[in-house]
């Protein structure tokens, strides 16, 4: 209960009534405004969240005074579920962590049971699950870069990303019979190869792509209230990033050259993959879209590149039938749309792993929040959120 | 060389507003027409009940327990004048809570004997959430939209059953 302002005392009392040693409060002109801070809600159900982040903002008048990002409520508790799920129903939980690429989540984990049980899956499906990983990477940053422009203020570039992303979820689910929730990996290899004419079909849709990445740069990259609303905005110092834990395209637009698909134990098709890691010095929230456009450009000549050198011959290793993992741990970490995706499976030689630690990208990248918005006014408060570019259920698992 | 002349970035867009007006739309009126899902979409599982012999290895592997079996054994006849009585399970319960499912496939993976199938029917929303409780008569009747396995991209190996 807070104490009654003058005015409230005033209307609701008698009256005033004199008492010694109080002096009559003054109404008019001559009393100071008072300029306390507000306490602003952002959240849990703010668009700009993508899901339910809710963000307690102490502003004094246009100005952050500091936020705290309040996190849990799409706690699902998937490190827990998998202590009693087997492997292969751990695929199932691990698609929705990251729910817009899933296909990407799935790598690493199925990376770590197959390392622990000394088994490689065949070179096709290796080839398969780059060109997938690749598509899943195009298809979140499609939304982003339509995304972006509906947060700041334009809304016709969020329709043209959801259109050119849609022909990719149609690849992704033509391939694994999932738009979202492929499950298609399994370990020692795929579910099944690749349908008919889907190559010739996938090399069509990355001209589409390559064509939006060209409009995107042109309508919104080039506009000049784009520009005004994102350039300075949010501007992560590449030192600050790093000991906050930011990464994927959150660090690279800061100048730092680290990309796990290049830098890591080689995974995937990737070494024998020839492409360029994108940075950009600024740090702000125009260079993190400018990074993320350009490696869709680059996923697309990835997936042209896959296709080309695909080869043929078996998608499945050797697997016994009932899977069961020898006791070990491993830590594998791979480059996901959204940064650094990790796994630590623990196994005591069951039907399912004993402990899984998942590190998710955007737990990280949100945690520079209650630094990257000090001082912000509340309308680059929705900029910086939208340049960030987590999943809620990436953060919360 | 002339100085390139940059058009305002709100021509631009009214430029490319102008250009996405004149061409045809990419959705579709839902109820009139309708999208094809592609043959490997995961819509909706279908059974087939004289291939399941009750053996509940889909019932055991789906992750979050939605698949309901019951059964009985059954005395038939010999097959031989003078042989034993066969025991045969018969399906007594099947059904999928589709309020559950989570569409992994792995049932369908699991069943060694091609009792489930997907579908890439959709179309069986329900205004009650215990009518998506589909019993063993109505998953059948989903094996008529099973498509037919379809080839495979050049320089994939045959599957070996």
């Amino acid at each position: 209960m807070t104490a009654p302002t003058h005015a409230s005392a005033r209307s609701e009392g008698p009256g005033w009534v004199p008492q010694p040693g109080v002096s009559e409060p003054s109404v008019g002109m001559n009393v100071e405004l008072d300029t306390g801070d507000m306490v602003l809600n952002l959240g849990p159900q703010h668009p700009a969240t993508h899901g339910t982040l809710r963000l307690v903002i102490r502003l004094d008048g246009e100005r952050v005074l500091t936020a705290d990002p309040v996190i849990g409520y799409m706690h699902r508790g998937y490190e827990k579920l998998t202590e009693f799920r087997t492997y292969p129903q751990v695929t199932t939980l691990i698609n929705r962590i990251d729910w817009l690429s899933s296909f990407a989540n799935e790598v690493p984990f199925m990376d770590a049971a197959e390392r622990l049980m000394g088994i490689e899956a065949p070179p096709r499906a290796q080839w398969i699950r780059t060109t997938l990983t690749e598509l899943s990477r195009i298809a979140t940053f499609l939304l982003f870069l339509g995304e972006m422009g509906l947060q700041v203020g334009a809304l016709t570039p969020a329709f043209y990303g959801f259109r050119d992303r849609e022909h990719v979820l149609n690849l992704i689910e033509a391939a694994t019979g999932g738009r979202f929730h492929p499950n298609f990996n399994r370990i020692g290899g795929l579910k099944d190869d690749l349908p008919w004419g889907w190559i010739a079909e996938t090399r069509a849709t990355m001209k589409i792509v390559l064509d939006a990445c060209d409009q995107f740069e042109d309508l919104v990259l080039g506009n000049e209230i784009f520009g005004a609303r994102t350039r300075g905005i949010g501007i992560i110092p590449s030192d600050v990033g790093t000991a906050y834990g930011v990464s994927g395209s959150n660090l690279r637009a800061s100048g730092v050259d680290w990309d796990l698909r290049r830098d890591a134990r080689p995974y995937l098709a990737y070494p024998d993959l020839d492409f360029k890691v994108w940075t950009h010095p600024d740090g702000d929230s125009y260079s993190r879209y400018w990074v993320r456009l350009q490696e869709t450009r680059e996923a697309a000549r990835m997936v042209l590149q896959c296709l080309e050198g695909m080869p043929a011959g078996p998608i499945m290793a050797k697997v016994p039938r009932i899977i069961k993992v020898p006791e070990g741990e491993v830590w594998v970490e791979t480059e996901n749309p959204l940064g650094q995706m990790a796994y630590y499976v623990v196994s005591k030689g069951a039907t399912g792993p004993f402990r899984v630690k998942i590190r998710s990208a955007s737990f990280s990248n949100v945690s520079i929040l209650p630094w990257l918005l000090q001082g912000v006014f509340v309308p680059d408060v929705i900029t910086i959120l939208a340049s960030l570019y987590f999943i809620l259920g990436d953060i919360d698992r | 060389m002339p100085p390139k002349i940059k058009p305002p970035g709100l021509l631009k867009g009214l430029g490319v507003t102008l250009k996405t007006m004149l061409k045809p739309a990419v959705t579709v009126q839902y109820p009139h027409e309708k999208e094809e899902p592609a043959p490997r979409a995961r819509g909706v599982i279908a059974l087939k009940e004289e291939n399941c012999t009750v053996c509940m290895l889909c019932g055991r592997s789906c992750p979050d327990w939605c698949i309901y079996i019951e059964g009985h054994k059954e005395q038939r006849p010999p097959r031989r004048e003078g042989g034993r009585p066969r025991s045969v399970s018969v399906l007594d319960r099947f059904d999928i809570d589709y309020a559950l499912c989570m569409y992994c496939g792995i049932c369908v993976e699991v069943c060694p004997f091609d009792a489930l199938f997907w579908s890439p029917e959709y179309e069986y929303s329900e205004f009650s959430i215990a009518n998506l409780l589909h019993d063993k008569a109505r998953l059948g009747e989903w094996m008529e939209s099973v498509p037919e396995p379809e080839p495979l991209e050049a320089g994939a190996e045959s599957k070996k059953k």
